[in-house]
């Protein structure tokens, strides 16, 4: 499979990305929840397990800059190169890709695409949306309401939201845990081919061993 | 209890027509007893062809387009402002817990009668008022009390002021309750992140991925807000320039003037009224056509942020302003009723007196136990209706017909001035000659639907597993409705008490209307009072109008918790 848009190769493939935890530890109130540092380099996935309660969800909210009150945090984040430990959550060029696809419901299929693209005339965004939709077999569907998709399609636009979006980094929270097990299979690997082909570094939290074992990359459980 | 289990089946049964009946009847009622006059047909007066007389008088009456303007103006621009202020701070405070703290402050506004809050703010921008005392002298140069129409000024900008203070709370704790719903609020609080994540600024990121999907459920609680702004009486009577006054309040004038054929002009102007509230709602209809039609494209332009840290600051600025000017219309009326000598640019009263508290209370005496028992009676009332109402939605599995939900509302979709006019003639045709029940019944009108609308959600949300255990106990349904649902609903019911109290406290038209001038409440005195007399007298009217609610919802809260207490005690040593 090759790379959606051409502006995404081109930003992705210059540049050597890598994302470093640096001396992170993570604290409710006064406890310590966990500590961490660990260096992703672009097209590696680490992945995160451990049982609920565990801070996975506080971890994805510190790398993405929205740790909710009652939490407090040390170490500091750098992506590329750069700090962005205190960044404000929009400046990050971190994507999400959630369990829920959450497609905003008000769009088409297309409109939540160029929703995440960068502002570029509209002939150009449409024909890079067709393309993008094509390459993962949901050619046609650009005006479809996102709620009349099948769940395996869904999770494919919400992944090529993400990735049309030009992010520096990934993350993935449980991303296939509410799909059943073929289409699981079937979607794991066209995440983790797009991470590997856009060399993104990517954070994986998950519960699920095969989840894990499809990585190959680093495992760090809680 | 072996008589009300033979009785009960057959009483919730029968419960729902009655409470249909006890809406339906008095509003259409009402509104053919203004149609008919309006059309000019007045037994009393010997006019008994129909004419279009009443019509061709309104248009004559000399301002009355100032009038329709006004009412059209005030309410329309109030509802927007307190849209957009509404928009703006669960935009810039989304994700912040000032969100909660605003919601905390801006909720007790809700319960404060509408009278009330007139006389408050009324206070505030008076010549005399805190506001111009505040900046004088050191600011303004004001020795005297500057020469400014506030309140009363011509163009409605009073009224404005405040209905949109009235509806801001409203309309944001509407919103709230939205993000509330579990699966909505999660849901768009994930995509929220998500647009976040996608580089969307915050601002930005409410505007176009949350707020599209919260406006259609806020659609229905501002186009309510915007009907009731548009035929409101008391707010322009209190704040609103005289000559010409809003529609509304004409109305009610030419209603109750000595000259009996002014009934048929007045009758004309309620349906003119009616019209009216169908303009505006329209209008807005229109503007939110217009809106998202301009607004479509922009949603995936893919621009992140639109000025957004300045529009955090504006936000700012008119959250601080708003709860300015709320904590200072009530510090104002606070230091009125107790003002003693107070000599204009001072901040302070030079004494402090218990004087007017102590006049005020022996005037109140009577009015105060009328206001009571009015909404004591009217409050259960609508309890027991509803109560009743809900469990035979339960005893035949079928919930409400949609007919059925809108009938319930239907007192507060239509303007009450355009029925509650033909409802007294009504009143007067049935002979009905009981004041007092009387004003009961026009209070349900309005205490009704307020109370099944907060009773209704808990009560279909209880676990029907309990009945069905106890049932299968041998308990009958009235064993089950009285010893097991109501103890387990006592603290949503005392709250809808205590809302349906609050509702009935505030009512001044139906009071002053079916009243006929021998009932008064803390709220038709406090009305009278507010535009003359004594203002020292009027502030303790007032704030008499928003302890009354204040009380209500103080017990119950406190209630429910020493009942349960009291009843585990009980089983206990027993």
């Amino acid at each position: 499979m090759q790379t959606f848009a051409s502006t995404a190769k081109s930003s992705s493939t210059t540049t050597a990305s890598v994302l470093t935890i640096d001396g992170l530890i993570l604290r409710r109130q006064q406890q310590d929840l966990l500590s961490l540092s660990a260096t992703i380099r672009g097209g590696e996935i680490l992945t995160i397990m451990g049982p609920s309660g565990s801070g996975k969800s506080t971890l994805l909210n510190w790398l993405t800059g929205m740790l909710p009150a009652g939490f407090s945090a040390e170490g500091q984040l750098h992506l590329n190169g750069q700090n962005i430990t205190t960044t404000a959550s929009h400046l990050r060029h971190i994507g999400l890709l959630y369990q829920d696809p959450l497609l905003f419901p008000h769009l088409s299929v297309a409109g939540n695409i160029g929703f995440a693209m960068p502002p570029s005339p509209k002939a150009q965004r449409q024909t890079a949306i067709s393309e993008a939709l094509t390459q993962v077999g949901l050619g046609g569907l650009e005006q479809r309401n996102p709620q009349s998709l099948s769940g395996g399609q869904q999770a494919r636009v919400a992944l090529l939201r993400v990735l049309l979006s030009q992010p520096k980094a990934i993350l993935l929270d449980e991303p296939f845990s509410k799909l059943d097990s073929q289409l699981r299979q079937e979607i794991r690997q066209l995440v983790f081919d797009q991470i590997r082909q856009h060399q993104l570094p990517a954070i994986m939290v998950t519960h699920d061993q095969t989840d894990a074992d499809a990585a190959q990359g680093q495992v760090i459980s809680l | 209890m072996s008589t009300v289990a033979r009785l009960f089946n057959p009483i919730v049964r029968i419960s729902p027509f009655i409470m249909m009946a006890l809406l339906v009847m008095p509003v259409m009622g009402g509104l053919i007893g203004v149609m008919l006059p309006a059309f000019g047909w007045i037994p009393a007066l010997d006019q008994t062809s129909l004419s279009l007389n009443g019509f061709s008088q309104l248009w004559q009456t000399p301002g009355i387009g100032h009038m329709a303007l006004l009412s059209i103006g005030t309410s329309f621009v109030s509802t927007f402002l307190a849209f957009l202020i509404t928009i703006l701070i669960l935009a810039s405070y989304f994700t912040s817990p000032w969100l909660g703290y605003i919601q905390r402050l801006l909720g007790p506004i809700l319960v404060i009668p509408h009278a009330a809050a007139a006389i408050a703010i009324g206070f505030l921008i008076t010549p005399s008022g805190m506001i111009s005392r505040l900046v004088s002298p050191w600011l303004s140069g004001w020795n005297a009390p500057p020469d400014w129409l506030y309140p009363h000024d011509a163009m409605g900008l009073s009224i404005i002021l405040g209905l949109t203070l009235k509806e801001l709370p409203f309309l944001l704790l509407m919103a709230l309750g939205v993000l509330a719903q579990p699966d909505l609020g999660q849901t768009l609080r994930a995509q929220h992140k998500v647009a976040l994540s996608l580089g969307y600024c915050p601002i930005t990121a409410f505007f176009k991925v949350v707020l599209p999907s919260l406006y259609p459920h806020l659609r229905l609680p501002i186009l309510a807000v915007m009907a009731y702004a548009s035929a409101s009486v008391e707010i322009p009577l209190i704040l609103g320039p005289n000559n010409p006054p809003t529609l509304a309040v004409a109305i009610m004038q030419w209603f109750h003037d000595v000259d009996l054929s002014l009934r048929i002009k007045a009758s004309a102007g309620a349906i003119l009224q009616i019209q009216l509230t169908l303009f505006v709602l329209a209008c807005w209809w229109l503007l939110e056509g217009l809106v998202c039609q301009f607004a479509k494209s922009m949603l995936t332009n893919g621009r992140r942020d639109y000025g957004g840290a300045i529009i955090q600051k504006i936000t700012h600025v008119i959250t601080a302003l708003m709860m300015t000017i709320i904590g200072l219309a009530l510090v104002g009326m606070l230091l009125w009723s107790f003002a003693g000598f107070w000599h204009f640019p001072d901040t302070l009263p030079q004494q402090v007196v218990m004087l007017h508290w102590q006049t005020a209370l022996q005037q109140m005496h009577t009015p105060l136990i009328d206001t009571v028992l009015i909404a004591l009676c009217a409050t259960a009332l609508a309890i027991s209706l509803t109560l009743l109402t809900l469990e035979a939605e339960q005893h035949s599995g079928k919930s409400l017909s949609l007919l059925g939900s809108v009938l319930i509302y239907l007192p507060l979709l239509i303007p009450s001035i355009a029925f509650l006019f033909g409802l007294v003639w009504l009143l007067e045709q049935v002979n009905s000659q009981h004041t007092f029940t009387n004003v009961v019944l026009a209070h349900l009108l309005f205490v009704l639907p307020y109370v099944f609308l907060s009773l209704a959600s808990s009560y279909r949300r209880l676990d029907p597993r309990f009945s069905i255990v106890a049932a299968s106990l041998g308990a009958t349904k009235a064993k089950i409705f009285f010893r097991i649902k109501l103890p387990m609903l006592i603290g949503p019911i005392f709250i809808a008490c205590a809302l349906g109290l609050a509702i009935s406290f505030s009512q001044y038209l139906p009071t002053l209307l079916t009243g006929g001038g021998r009932i008064n409440t803390i709220t038709t005195e406090a009305v009278a009072l507010a535009n003359g007399g004594s203002r020292r007298i009027s502030a303790v009217y007032a704030l008499m109008q928003m302890i009354l609610p204040a009380l209500g919802f103080l017990l119950a809260w406190l209630l429910p918790k020493m009942i349960t207490k009291m009843l585990i005690k009980r089983h206990q040593q027993g």
